[in-house]
């Protein structure tokens, strides 16, 4: 591991050529660049989830980690590590300060993988137009969290008014087990779909995804309950002559429940951050059915027909009438 | 490799771009015969762990076991929970056990006690309303081939193999050996095709289940590159390799009539061979794969001079990772004077236009100095070299080799310039890893298998006709050797008999170190 203080982005360049060259695994299998964006108080949080998906798919990893836009001085700090702390393939983590914030793809370019497709995961509240920040506009794939926002419904809108192809949101990958469960017990079922319901947490935008994506499938009006949650606590199905019923109140396991059957319980727990980035890096090609739940969860139109590429937006926060 | 449950197709939920949805069975119940056994508690029930941990079960799942112990449903689970606990791959969760408990069955029995299994067939019927199997049920057969008749005959009896009669799919999962030649294994094949019927057996080949022999059609039919070279004016020869450090253990009984070509040779190989050696299918539909692996099967030819191309050979004792280990004749449990051969090369011939004249080299040992499972694809050399000979000298033929285990990926052996200020070239090699470090929570054969049994996706099973093709091969082999002489001796910790050595020697080539 190199460690470079108050260094250029072409320092960073040749201390990691230096140190695929000094493990010897000039060519390894690299199926992408992750770049993981975060702040100060997240970094390690992040660190760890980044570096379980790193593990599990070939690729370079950049964690960017913006501090302070107010520090007096632009500065970077790096570190450089393969095949070490930071999971077995090549790491490089950037601490940006001051002005340097702003113009992160001045260091994130030249460290990208040579054309391999870029993932871009932001650790925090999700940027509210992705076009206004660089890291995003040079991604080919775009991770967001809604939960991670303040208001969490009102981010999964903004997700949708400012969708292009290409983008995702964690809130969606955390219902995957949900979706799973409920195609399985629908292969059963027969007849009509006579009513809809997920209940669980109101401000949770997995919820409303989850809700979004059995309307759009099902064509029939999916009715929200509140409850204390944690997170998702039920989905409940009419169809035809049979009711099913998924329940999980303790986020650990579901009892499905079906009308003229015993009960049965299984597992569904709420999964861990990198397990989720996982399941993310598998696929690097537009998610249409997300697309879908999301427009049908927001009234927002058109999303599919957008274009997967962004025009970066310049904009100053110290100076908030700079949007271009 | 595609296949959904039938009513996949009309469920709405189930959207094909939908990429997410992981591929899960319908409600079914898995009845294993033989779950004290070694493969049972090493592979099968961790699979059954791996698989309910990542979110693979259906929620009607039930996990039953047979065997001749005075048992009750507790028991089981406790056996079940510790082989879970200690060969699991994902981490060990109390609440995600807790579940496969609750749906744990076990029937005590042997395997003539007709009793028995009429409780199996009623405990089964039970299950579809008690527990929502629908009354599917998958038959692993972990039990030798000897008992097979019996059990079979049983299942027979008490319909309880039969899809009409229940109302529900019953498949049954066979382990290798698949016979031990041409005829035992058409007898075998007719057995068990006649109680069931022929697409509902699954014969598990475990190879088929690593990543690296899948990763080798998308290799050979996802990219422009390699397919237009994956000929006879291109490639040279292909070596096959599957070596093991390990001696035969505690299995003596069960090889001393087998042997390495028997073991190995007939299925992995062969197998691997196919797959390497096959054109492209029209889709990947188990029909389509296995249309093409019998062509190349059926098309294999053996030398004319087959005592020359046939190489057996026997270890004796040595030095191997530092350890002395002894001799094949001193393990226990081996006649004194065996013949057994622990170790066997071959050369074959593909008879197509692809292959006219390009050697298919097959070798397999035990006690060989380390453990190693490959595809060599050698090419020719360049029909032309514009350097001078001295400059050359140090280059080999290009090579592309498939790492089947461990260390899973692909070698790219090809001349580069030595640095300096001569023009010198000499062969490197250039390694795409898909690591262990990427692949250790990758899941294991057994469970990409028998989640594939579950589904009813055959594409990674060996169908009959297979088995009887491969046996046609190995057959004269066997009987060559059969006729007499003894296997040619090799040093445990070398790479096989010198004989060996010779039999590529006397083609102009020489084996790769793997």
């Amino acid at each position: 591991m190199t460690t470079l203080w108050d260094t250029t982005g072409s320092s960073v360049v040749r201390a990691l050529a230096a140190a695929r060259h000094h493990t010897g695994s000039v060519s390894s299998g690299l199926a992408l660049t992750l770049v993981a964006v975060t702040d100060g108080n997240l970094v390690a949080e992040a660190e760890q989830a980044a570096t379980a998906a790193a593990a599990q798919h070939p690729c370079r990893l950049l964690l960017v980690v913006r501090h302070a836009l107010s520090a007096p001085q632009a500065r970077l700090d790096a570190e450089v590590s393969v095949g070490g702390r930071l999971g077995p393939g090549e790491a490089v983590m950037l601490h940006m300060h001051g002005r340097l914030t702003l113009h992160p793809e001045s260091v994130v370019l030249p460290l990208l993988a040579p054309d391999a497709p870029v993932v871009t995961w932001w650790f925090g509240p999700p940027p509210t137009r992705i076009a206004m920040d660089p890291l995003g506009t040079l991604a080919d794939r775009r991770i967001t969290d809604a939960s991670r926002d303040p208001e969490p419904i009102e981010a999964v809108r903004m997700r949708a008014v400012d969708y292009a192809p290409g983008d995702t949101d964690l809130a969606w990958t955390r219902v995957t087990m949900w979706r799973s469960l409920c195609a399985s017990a629908f292969d059963s079922l027969a007849g009509d779909v006579r009513a809809l319901a997920v209940s669980g947490e109101a401000r949770n935008p997995s919820r409303a995804l989850l809700a979004g994506w059995l309307q759009a499938k099902l064509g029939v009006q999916v009715a929200l309950e509140d409850t204390p949650g944690p997170g998702i606590t039920g989905v409940r199905m009419a169809v035809g002559d049979s009711e099913v019923r998924v329940t999980r109140t303790d986020g650990r396991t579901a009892v499905l429940h079906r009308t003229g059957q015993p009960d049965r319980v299984m597992p569904l727990p709420r999964r861990q951050l990198s397990e989720l980035l996982t399941e993310e890096l598998r696929r690097l090609d537009p998610d249409e059915v997300y697309a879908e739940a999301l427009a049908t969860v927001t009234g927002v139109s058109g999303l599919e027909e957008r274009s997967a590429r962004r025009t970066f937006v310049w904009f100053d926060p110290a100076d908030p009438g700079s949007v271009a | 490799m595609t296949g959904a449950a039938p009513r996949a197709v009309t469920n709405p939920l189930r959207d094909p771009r939908d990429r997410r949805l992981p591929r899960v069975p319908g409600p079914c119940a898995l009845v294993v015969f033989g779950v004290t056994g070694d493969l049972a508690r090493k592979k099968l029930i961790p699979a059954v762990y791996d698989l309910a941990n990542r979110g693979l079960l259906p929620p009607g799942f039930v996990l039953l076991g047979f065997a001749r112990r005075d048992w009750g449903d507790g028991d089981f689970e406790q056996l079940a929970r510790k082989a879970a606990q200690e060969g699991a791959r994902t981490e060990f969760r109390d609440d995600v056990w807790q579940r496969i408990a609750e749906a744990t069955k076990f029937v005590p029995g042997s395997f003539d006690d007709g009793e028995a299994f009429d409780r199996l067939a009623k405990e089964l019927d039970e299950l579809a309303v008690t527990h929502g199997t629908g009354g599917n049920a998958a038959f692993y057969l972990s039990i030798p081939p000897s008992t097979f008749p019996v059990v079979l005959e049983q299942m027979r009896r008490t319909g309880m193999a039969d899809n009409a009669a229940t109302g529900a799919w019953r498949r049954v999962v066979v382990e290798k050996p698949f016979g031990h030649d041409l005829a035992s294994s058409q007898e075998l094949n007719r057995l068990v095709d006649d109680v069931f019927t022929a697409p509902d057996v699954f014969r598990i080949d475990h190879y088929l289940g690593k990543e690296t022999v899948q990763n080798l059609l998308a290799l050979r039919f996802a990219n422009e590159l390699f397919e237009p070279i994956w000929s006879r004016h291109h490639i040279d020869s292909v070596q096959i390799t599957m070596a093991e450090d390990v001696g035969i253990g505690s299995r003596a009984g069960f090889y001393e009539g087998t042997g390495a070509a028997r073991d190995v040779l007939q299925n992995h190989l062969l197998q691997l061979l196919a797959l390497t050696a096959m054109d492209e299918p029209v889709n990947f539909d188990a029909e389509s794969l296995r249309t093409e692996k019998l062509k190349v099967l059926g098309a294999i030819a053996l030398p004319k001079d087959l005592r020359s191309y046939a190489v057996r050979g026997q270890y004796t004792q040595g030095w191997l990772a530092g350890q002395r280990v002894p001799a094949y004749q001193s393990e226990e449990g081996v006649a004194p004077g065996s013949t057994t051969e622990t170790y066997a090369a071959l050369r074959l011939d593909v008879e197509t236009r692809r292959w006219a004249g390009v050697p298919f080299y097959l070798r397999t040992g035990k006690r060989l100095p380390r453990r190693v499972t490959e595809i060599a694809v050698v090419f020719k050399r360049a029909p032309h070299l514009p350097f001078s000979g001295s400059d050359v000298s140090d280059l080999g033929q290009n090579q592309l080799v498939v790492r089947v285990q461990p260390d899973e990926g692909v070698t790219l052996r090809f001349g580069s310039k030595v640095p300096g200020t001569t023009m010198e070239v000499r062969d490197v090699a250039m390694d795409f890893s898909y690591g262990e470090a990427f692949t250790e929570n990758s899941p294991e054969a057994y469970e990409r298998l028998l989640l594939d049994v579950l589904i009813g996706d055959a594409s990674l099973f060996p169908r009959n006709e297979e088995v009887e093709q491969s046996w046609r091969v190995v057959d004269p082999v066997e009987a060559l050797w059969a006729e007499g002489g003894k296997p040619e001796l090799y040093r445990a910790g070398e790479w096989g008999p010198a004989a060996a050595e010779a039999m590529l020697a006397r083609d102009g080539r020489v084996w790769r170190r793997p």
